[in-house]
Protein backbone atom coordinates (compact mmCIF):
# COMPACT_ATOMS: atom_id res chain seq x y z
CA UNK A 1 0.00 0.00 0.00
CA UNK A 2 1.22 3.39 -0.93
CA UNK A 3 0.23 6.66 -0.23
CA UNK A 4 1.12 9.98 -0.45
CA UNK A 5 3.60 11.78 1.42
CA UNK A 6 1.42 14.22 3.94
CA UNK A 7 2.03 17.79 3.94
CA UNK A 8 0.09 19.02 6.83
CA UNK A 9 0.35 17.47 10.74
CA UNK A 10 -2.79 16.84 10.55
CA UNK A 11 -2.54 14.51 7.47
CA UNK A 12 0.44 13.05 8.89
CA UNK A 13 -1.77 12.16 12.12
CA UNK A 14 -4.63 11.14 10.14
CA UNK A 15 -2.30 8.59 8.21
CA UNK A 16 -0.76 7.56 10.85
CA UNK A 17 -4.02 7.05 12.66
CA UNK A 18 -5.38 4.94 9.51
CA UNK A 19 -2.22 3.34 9.59
CA UNK A 20 -3.11 2.08 13.13
CA UNK A 21 -6.65 0.96 12.34
CA UNK A 22 -7.44 -1.81 14.37
CA UNK A 23 -4.84 -1.75 16.90
CA UNK A 24 -6.01 -1.00 21.00
CA UNK A 25 -7.40 2.89 21.38
CA UNK A 26 -5.49 3.15 23.56
CA UNK A 27 -1.92 2.28 21.84
CA UNK A 28 -3.53 4.57 19.03
CA UNK A 29 -3.98 7.70 21.20
CA UNK A 30 -0.32 7.44 22.41
CA UNK A 31 1.16 7.09 19.14
CA UNK A 32 -0.86 10.09 17.55
CA UNK A 33 0.22 12.10 21.03
CA UNK A 34 4.33 11.34 20.75
CA UNK A 35 4.06 11.86 16.81
CA UNK A 36 2.74 15.11 17.10
CA UNK A 37 5.02 16.31 19.99
CA UNK A 38 8.15 15.21 17.46
CA UNK A 39 6.09 16.97 14.72
CA UNK A 40 5.30 20.40 16.17
CA UNK A 41 8.39 20.41 17.79
CA UNK A 42 10.65 19.97 14.45
CA UNK A 43 8.23 22.79 13.20
CA UNK A 44 9.39 25.03 15.80
CA UNK A 45 12.59 24.58 15.02
CA UNK A 46 12.72 24.91 11.52
CA UNK A 47 10.53 27.87 11.21
CA UNK A 48 12.27 28.59 7.91
CA UNK A 49 11.13 25.64 6.12
CA UNK A 50 7.80 24.80 4.93
CA UNK A 51 5.07 22.50 6.64
CA UNK A 52 5.41 20.33 3.78
CA UNK A 53 9.19 20.07 3.90
CA UNK A 54 9.63 19.24 7.58
CA UNK A 55 6.83 16.72 7.23
CA UNK A 56 8.96 15.44 4.32
CA UNK A 57 12.49 15.33 6.41
CA UNK A 58 10.78 13.99 9.16
CA UNK A 59 9.84 10.77 7.10
CA UNK A 60 13.09 9.85 7.50
CA UNK A 61 13.78 10.60 10.70
CA UNK A 62 10.78 10.03 12.48
CA UNK A 63 9.45 7.92 9.83
CA UNK A 64 6.69 7.62 7.47
CA UNK A 65 2.82 7.29 9.22
CA UNK A 66 3.49 3.57 8.06
CA UNK A 67 6.63 2.83 9.42
CA UNK A 68 5.54 4.68 12.71
CA UNK A 69 2.34 2.18 12.79
CA UNK A 70 4.44 -1.16 12.48
CA UNK A 71 6.99 0.32 15.14
CA UNK A 72 4.39 1.36 18.04
CA UNK A 73 2.36 -2.53 17.07
CA UNK A 74 5.69 -4.57 17.30
CA UNK A 75 6.62 -2.39 20.73
CA UNK A 76 3.46 -3.10 22.29
CA UNK A 77 3.65 -6.40 21.53
CA UNK A 78 7.11 -6.64 23.26
CA UNK A 79 5.74 -4.89 26.32
CA UNK A 80 3.01 -6.60 27.24
CA UNK A 81 5.11 -9.62 27.22
CA UNK A 82 8.02 -7.71 29.27
CA UNK A 83 5.96 -5.82 31.74
CA UNK A 84 3.18 -7.54 32.37
CA UNK A 85 3.20 -10.89 35.33
CA UNK A 86 3.08 -14.01 33.35
CA UNK A 87 0.13 -15.83 32.78
CA UNK A 88 -0.34 -18.55 35.22
CA UNK A 89 0.21 -21.92 33.71
CA UNK A 90 -3.29 -22.93 32.72
CA UNK A 91 -4.18 -26.01 34.46
CA UNK A 92 -6.34 -28.76 33.62
CA UNK A 93 -8.03 -29.97 35.64
CA UNK A 94 -11.62 -28.27 36.78
CA UNK A 95 -9.86 -28.65 40.43
CA UNK A 96 -6.89 -27.10 39.88
CA UNK A 97 -8.72 -24.27 37.12
CA UNK A 98 -10.65 -23.91 40.65
CA UNK A 99 -8.04 -23.46 42.98
CA UNK A 100 -5.52 -22.03 40.66
CA UNK A 101 -7.00 -18.59 40.81
CA UNK A 102 -4.98 -17.86 43.86
CA UNK A 103 -1.38 -17.60 42.26
CA UNK A 104 -3.48 -15.09 39.63
CA UNK A 105 -2.29 -11.74 40.88
CA UNK A 106 -4.92 -9.89 38.61
CA UNK A 107 -7.93 -12.10 41.11
CA UNK A 108 -6.70 -9.72 44.29
CA UNK A 109 -6.25 -6.93 42.28
CA UNK A 110 -9.55 -6.60 40.93
CA UNK A 111 -10.85 -7.57 44.78
CA UNK A 112 -8.90 -4.72 45.82
CA UNK A 113 -10.65 -2.31 43.22
CA UNK A 114 -13.72 -3.49 43.90
CA UNK A 115 -13.14 -2.15 47.31
CA UNK A 116 -11.61 1.64 46.62
CA UNK A 117 -14.29 1.75 43.96
CA UNK A 118 -16.56 3.08 46.52
CA UNK A 119 -14.52 5.76 47.28
CA UNK A 120 -13.61 6.86 44.10
CA UNK A 121 -17.27 6.65 43.27
CA UNK A 122 -18.29 8.54 45.65
CA UNK A 123 -15.78 11.26 44.69
CA UNK A 124 -16.63 10.79 41.19
CA UNK A 125 -20.40 11.44 41.51
CA UNK A 126 -19.78 14.42 43.46
CA UNK A 127 -17.47 15.86 40.96
CA UNK A 128 -20.05 15.38 38.50
CA UNK A 129 -22.70 16.27 40.78
CA UNK A 130 -21.15 19.47 42.14
CA UNK A 131 -19.73 20.49 38.26
CA UNK A 132 -22.97 20.49 36.89
CA UNK A 133 -24.76 22.21 39.46
CA UNK A 134 -22.36 24.98 40.11
CA UNK A 135 -22.61 25.59 36.18
CA UNK A 136 -26.25 25.84 35.76
CA UNK A 137 -26.51 27.66 39.17
CA UNK A 138 -23.95 29.86 37.92
CA UNK A 139 -25.67 29.95 34.13
CA UNK A 140 -27.76 33.37 35.04
CA UNK A 141 -24.67 35.28 35.76
CA UNK A 142 -21.69 35.23 33.62
CA UNK A 143 -19.19 32.93 35.29
CA UNK A 144 -21.80 29.71 34.54
CA UNK A 145 -20.22 29.57 31.61
CA UNK A 146 -16.46 29.35 32.30
CA UNK A 147 -17.14 26.88 35.37
CA UNK A 148 -18.43 24.46 33.02
CA UNK A 149 -16.22 24.71 30.40
CA UNK A 150 -13.16 24.17 33.61
CA UNK A 151 -15.75 21.64 34.47
CA UNK A 152 -15.61 19.46 31.35
CA UNK A 153 -11.74 19.69 31.15
CA UNK A 154 -11.83 18.81 34.87
CA UNK A 155 -13.67 15.56 33.50
CA UNK A 156 -10.84 15.11 30.96
CA UNK A 157 -8.06 15.05 33.61
CA UNK A 158 -10.11 12.67 35.85
CA UNK A 159 -10.80 10.37 33.31
CA UNK A 160 -6.79 9.80 32.78
CA UNK A 161 -6.66 9.12 36.22
CA UNK A 162 -9.57 6.41 36.43
CA UNK A 163 -7.58 4.99 33.11
CA UNK A 164 -4.89 4.63 34.58
CA UNK A 165 -5.77 2.98 37.39
CA UNK A 166 -8.16 0.41 35.66
CA UNK A 167 -4.89 -0.16 33.91
CA UNK A 168 -2.69 -1.26 36.50
CA UNK A 169 -5.48 -3.06 38.87
CA UNK A 170 -7.64 -4.71 36.18
CA UNK A 171 -5.12 -5.13 33.66
CA UNK A 172 -7.04 -3.35 30.71
CA UNK A 173 -4.97 -0.66 28.09
CA UNK A 174 -5.91 2.37 28.40
CA UNK A 175 -4.26 5.73 27.03
CA UNK A 176 -1.32 6.74 29.00
CA UNK A 177 -1.66 10.49 27.14
CA UNK A 178 -4.65 13.21 26.73
CA UNK A 179 -5.83 13.02 23.31
CA UNK A 180 -5.54 16.35 21.26
CA UNK A 181 -8.05 17.61 18.93
CA UNK A 182 -6.98 19.93 15.71
CA UNK A 183 -4.22 22.24 17.66
CA UNK A 184 -4.27 25.05 15.19
CA UNK A 185 -8.23 25.75 15.78
CA UNK A 186 -9.14 28.89 17.28
CA UNK A 187 -10.04 28.55 21.79
CA UNK A 188 -13.72 28.98 20.87
CA UNK A 189 -13.56 26.21 18.40
CA UNK A 190 -11.12 23.79 20.24
CA UNK A 191 -13.82 24.32 23.56
CA UNK A 192 -16.85 23.58 21.00
CA UNK A 193 -14.96 20.20 19.98
CA UNK A 194 -14.72 19.19 23.80
CA UNK A 195 -18.90 19.98 24.45
CA UNK A 196 -18.97 17.83 20.85
CA UNK A 197 -16.97 15.27 22.00
CA UNK A 198 -19.15 12.38 22.65
CA UNK A 199 -16.02 11.13 25.39
CA UNK A 200 -16.64 13.68 27.74
CA UNK A 201 -20.52 12.89 27.88
CA UNK A 202 -19.71 9.39 28.47
CA UNK A 203 -17.16 9.70 30.67
CA UNK A 204 -19.73 11.64 32.72
CA UNK A 205 -22.14 8.70 32.32
CA UNK A 206 -19.41 6.67 33.68
CA UNK A 207 -18.49 8.83 36.51
CA UNK A 208 -22.22 9.36 37.48
CA UNK A 209 -22.75 5.22 37.27
CA UNK A 210 -19.49 4.70 39.58
CA UNK A 211 -21.06 5.21 42.68
CA UNK A 212 -24.66 3.09 42.42
CA UNK A 213 -21.37 0.51 40.92
CA UNK A 214 -18.75 1.35 43.60
CA UNK A 215 -21.68 0.88 46.01
CA UNK A 216 -22.42 -2.41 44.72
CA UNK A 217 -18.64 -3.70 44.56
CA UNK A 218 -17.41 -2.92 47.83
CA UNK A 219 -20.67 -4.16 49.39
CA UNK A 220 -20.54 -7.97 47.05
CA UNK A 221 -16.22 -7.82 47.72
CA UNK A 222 -16.48 -7.24 51.61
CA UNK A 223 -19.59 -9.38 52.35
CA UNK A 224 -18.06 -12.56 50.82
CA UNK A 225 -14.65 -11.60 52.20
CA UNK A 226 -16.12 -11.66 55.47
CA UNK A 227 -18.68 -14.72 55.91
CA UNK A 228 -16.06 -16.50 53.96
CA UNK A 229 -13.19 -15.52 56.28
CA UNK A 230 -15.65 -15.59 59.58
CA UNK A 231 -17.02 -19.79 58.39
CA UNK A 232 -12.80 -20.40 57.76
CA UNK A 233 -12.45 -19.21 61.33
CA UNK A 234 -15.41 -20.91 63.12
CA UNK A 235 -13.54 -23.87 64.71
CA UNK A 236 -11.95 -21.36 66.65
CA UNK A 237 -15.35 -20.92 68.54
CA UNK A 238 -13.84 -24.49 70.33
CA UNK A 239 -10.97 -22.59 72.01
CA UNK A 240 -11.61 -22.23 75.87
CA UNK A 241 -12.71 -18.71 76.62
CA UNK A 242 -13.88 -17.62 73.01
CA UNK A 243 -17.53 -17.10 72.75
CA UNK A 244 -18.10 -17.22 69.45
CA UNK A 245 -22.06 -17.67 68.42
CA UNK A 246 -22.86 -19.37 65.53
CA UNK A 247 -25.85 -20.53 65.06
CA UNK A 248 -27.20 -22.18 61.62
CA UNK A 249 -31.08 -23.17 61.45
CA UNK A 250 -31.54 -22.54 64.97
CA UNK A 251 -28.71 -24.75 65.92
CA UNK A 252 -26.00 -23.26 67.85
CA UNK A 253 -23.10 -24.91 66.34
CA UNK A 254 -20.42 -25.11 68.55
CA UNK A 255 -22.39 -26.13 71.43
CA UNK A 256 -25.01 -28.65 69.40
CA UNK A 257 -23.20 -29.83 66.49
CA UNK A 258 -18.96 -29.26 66.93
CA UNK A 259 -18.54 -32.00 64.07
CA UNK A 260 -20.13 -29.37 61.59
CA UNK A 261 -17.23 -27.22 62.77
CA UNK A 262 -14.66 -28.03 59.85
CA UNK A 263 -17.31 -28.68 57.24
CA UNK A 264 -17.80 -24.80 57.91
CA UNK A 265 -13.95 -24.10 57.07
CA UNK A 266 -14.05 -26.29 54.02
CA UNK A 267 -17.12 -24.02 53.05
CA UNK A 268 -15.51 -21.15 53.63
CA UNK A 269 -12.36 -21.81 52.05
CA UNK A 270 -14.55 -22.88 48.60
CA UNK A 271 -16.20 -19.23 49.22
CA UNK A 272 -13.03 -17.43 49.33
CA UNK A 273 -11.97 -18.98 46.08
CA UNK A 274 -15.12 -18.57 44.75
CA UNK A 275 -15.03 -14.93 45.28
CA UNK A 276 -11.18 -14.33 43.88
CA UNK A 277 -13.22 -16.10 40.44
CA UNK A 278 -16.11 -13.40 40.94
CA UNK A 279 -13.67 -10.71 41.52
CA UNK A 280 -11.68 -11.60 38.28
CA UNK A 281 -14.85 -11.87 36.45
CA UNK A 282 -15.94 -8.60 37.58
CA UNK A 283 -12.58 -7.03 36.96
CA UNK A 284 -12.44 -8.07 33.48
CA UNK A 285 -16.30 -6.87 32.50
CA UNK A 286 -15.69 -3.43 34.51
CA UNK A 287 -12.23 -3.34 31.89
CA UNK A 288 -14.71 -3.21 29.09
CA UNK A 289 -17.32 -0.91 30.58
CA UNK A 290 -14.19 1.10 31.30
CA UNK A 291 -12.61 1.31 28.13
CA UNK A 292 -15.72 1.43 25.82
CA UNK A 293 -16.91 4.77 27.96
CA UNK A 294 -13.93 6.40 28.28
CA UNK A 295 -12.07 5.25 24.87
CA UNK A 296 -13.63 6.83 22.30
CA UNK A 297 -12.99 4.15 20.14
CA UNK A 298 -15.08 5.70 17.18
CA UNK A 299 -12.67 8.25 16.20
CA UNK A 300 -10.32 5.33 15.69
CA UNK A 301 -12.58 2.96 13.34
CA UNK B 1 25.54 -21.52 -3.26
CA UNK B 2 25.10 -18.83 -5.37
CA UNK B 3 25.80 -15.47 -5.28
CA UNK B 4 24.16 -13.68 -2.33
CA UNK B 5 20.83 -11.73 -3.23
CA UNK B 6 21.27 -8.27 -2.43
CA UNK B 7 17.38 -7.61 -1.77
CA UNK B 8 18.03 -11.00 1.07
CA UNK B 9 21.08 -9.65 2.62
CA UNK B 10 19.52 -6.07 3.21
CA UNK B 11 16.76 -7.69 4.63
CA UNK B 12 19.00 -9.61 7.11
CA UNK B 13 20.73 -6.20 7.72
CA UNK B 14 17.80 -4.09 8.37
CA UNK B 15 16.50 -7.44 10.93
CA UNK B 16 20.30 -7.49 12.45
CA UNK B 17 20.01 -3.78 13.14
CA UNK B 18 16.58 -3.85 14.69
CA UNK B 19 17.22 -6.75 17.19
CA UNK B 20 20.40 -4.85 17.84
CA UNK B 21 19.01 -1.73 18.57
CA UNK B 22 16.10 -3.60 20.42
CA UNK B 23 18.39 -4.05 23.45
CA UNK B 24 20.80 -1.12 23.58
CA UNK B 25 18.26 1.65 22.83
CA UNK B 26 17.46 1.75 26.13
CA UNK B 27 21.33 1.65 27.51
CA UNK B 28 21.28 4.76 25.15
CA UNK B 29 18.79 6.56 26.62
CA UNK B 30 19.80 6.36 29.86
CA UNK B 31 22.99 7.08 29.08
CA UNK B 32 22.01 10.70 27.35
CA UNK B 33 19.68 11.34 29.89
CA UNK B 34 22.30 11.04 32.72
CA UNK B 35 24.38 12.95 31.16
CA UNK B 36 22.42 15.97 29.95
CA UNK B 37 21.66 16.08 34.11
CA UNK B 38 18.05 18.17 33.59
CA UNK B 39 15.02 16.67 32.28
CA UNK B 40 14.64 16.55 28.39
CA UNK B 41 11.61 15.63 25.99
CA UNK B 42 10.95 13.24 23.44
CA UNK B 43 12.14 15.51 20.56
CA UNK B 44 15.63 16.49 22.49
CA UNK B 45 16.53 13.47 22.99
CA UNK B 46 15.79 12.57 19.32
CA UNK B 47 18.08 15.35 18.06
CA UNK B 48 20.81 14.60 20.60
CA UNK B 49 20.53 11.52 19.92
CA UNK B 50 20.95 11.94 16.07
CA UNK B 51 24.38 13.47 16.28
CA UNK B 52 25.86 10.81 17.33
CA UNK B 53 24.76 9.13 14.14
CA UNK B 54 22.25 6.61 12.85
CA UNK B 55 23.83 3.38 14.35
CA UNK B 56 22.04 3.24 17.40
CA UNK B 57 18.29 3.69 16.40
CA UNK B 58 19.10 1.81 13.39
CA UNK B 59 16.37 4.02 11.38
CA UNK B 60 13.77 5.83 12.96
CA UNK B 61 13.26 7.91 15.96
CA UNK B 62 9.53 7.15 16.65
CA UNK B 63 10.98 3.92 18.42
CA UNK B 64 12.39 6.03 21.22
CA UNK B 65 9.16 6.96 23.01
CA UNK B 66 7.57 3.51 23.55
CA UNK B 67 11.07 3.13 25.30
CA UNK B 68 10.90 5.95 27.62
CA UNK B 69 7.39 5.04 28.46
CA UNK B 70 8.46 1.43 29.25
CA UNK B 71 11.76 2.94 31.40
CA UNK B 72 9.38 5.22 32.91
CA UNK B 73 7.14 2.56 34.19
CA UNK B 74 9.67 0.22 35.01
CA UNK B 75 10.88 3.13 37.24
CA UNK B 76 14.36 4.19 36.41
CA UNK B 77 13.18 7.24 34.53
CA UNK B 78 10.67 9.97 36.31
CA UNK B 79 8.82 12.17 34.23
CA UNK B 80 6.89 15.26 34.40
CA UNK B 81 4.49 16.87 31.88
CA UNK B 82 4.89 21.02 30.75
CA UNK B 83 2.79 22.79 28.59
CA UNK B 84 4.73 24.02 25.77
CA UNK B 85 3.77 26.99 23.13
CA UNK B 86 4.42 24.49 20.06
CA UNK B 87 2.30 21.68 20.35
CA UNK B 88 0.74 19.08 22.77
CA UNK B 89 2.06 19.63 26.57
CA UNK B 90 6.07 17.75 26.39
CA UNK B 91 6.63 15.05 28.90
CA UNK B 92 10.16 15.47 30.31
CA UNK B 93 12.24 12.52 31.24
CA UNK B 94 14.89 12.79 34.17
CA UNK B 95 17.07 9.46 35.38
CA UNK B 96 16.46 8.36 39.14
CA UNK B 97 18.39 6.37 41.16
CA UNK B 98 17.53 3.09 40.36
CA UNK B 99 18.03 4.19 36.65
CA UNK B 100 21.73 5.29 37.67
CA UNK B 101 22.22 1.82 38.97
CA UNK B 102 20.52 0.25 36.16
CA UNK B 103 22.83 1.86 33.81
CA UNK B 104 25.86 1.38 35.79
CA UNK B 105 25.48 -2.60 34.93
CA UNK B 106 24.46 -1.95 31.97
CA UNK B 107 27.33 0.26 30.43
CA UNK B 108 29.69 -2.91 31.98
CA UNK B 109 27.27 -5.46 30.37
CA UNK B 110 28.09 -3.56 26.86
CA UNK B 111 31.41 -3.00 27.19
CA UNK B 112 32.20 -7.02 28.22
CA UNK B 113 29.81 -8.06 25.18
CA UNK B 114 31.72 -5.06 22.77
CA UNK B 115 35.01 -6.46 23.62
CA UNK B 116 34.06 -10.21 23.55
CA UNK B 117 32.42 -9.77 20.05
CA UNK B 118 34.95 -7.37 18.87
CA UNK B 119 38.11 -10.26 20.28
CA UNK B 120 35.81 -12.96 17.69
CA UNK B 121 35.51 -10.32 14.98
CA UNK B 122 38.96 -9.88 14.78
CA UNK B 123 39.70 -13.51 14.41
CA UNK B 124 37.23 -13.50 11.52
CA UNK B 125 39.10 -10.61 9.98
CA UNK B 126 42.36 -11.10 6.74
Amino acid sequence: MTTVLPTTIPEYLDQLRRALAGADPALVQDALYDAEEYLRSELAENLDRSEAEVIASVASSYGAPEEVADIYRDTEVKVQTALRPPPPRPRKSPLGRFFGVAADPRAYAALFYMLLSLATGIFYFTWVVLGTSLSAGFSLLVIGIPLLILFLGSIRMLSLLEGRIVEVMLGERMPRRPLYGVRDRPLLERIKDMFLDPRTWSTVVYFLAMLPLGILYFTIAMSLVVVSLSLVLAPLALLPGVHFNLWIFGIDVPDQAPWLLPLLTVAGVLLLFATLHLARGIGRLHGLFAKNLLVKSAQYS
Amino acid sequence: MGDPDPETTGQQLRKFQKELSAGTVSLVLLAVLQAAGEPMYGYQIAKRLERFGDGVLAGKQSALYPVLRNLGAAGLLDSHVEPSTSGPPRRYYRITGAGLAVLHEWSAAWRATRDSVDAVLRGLEP
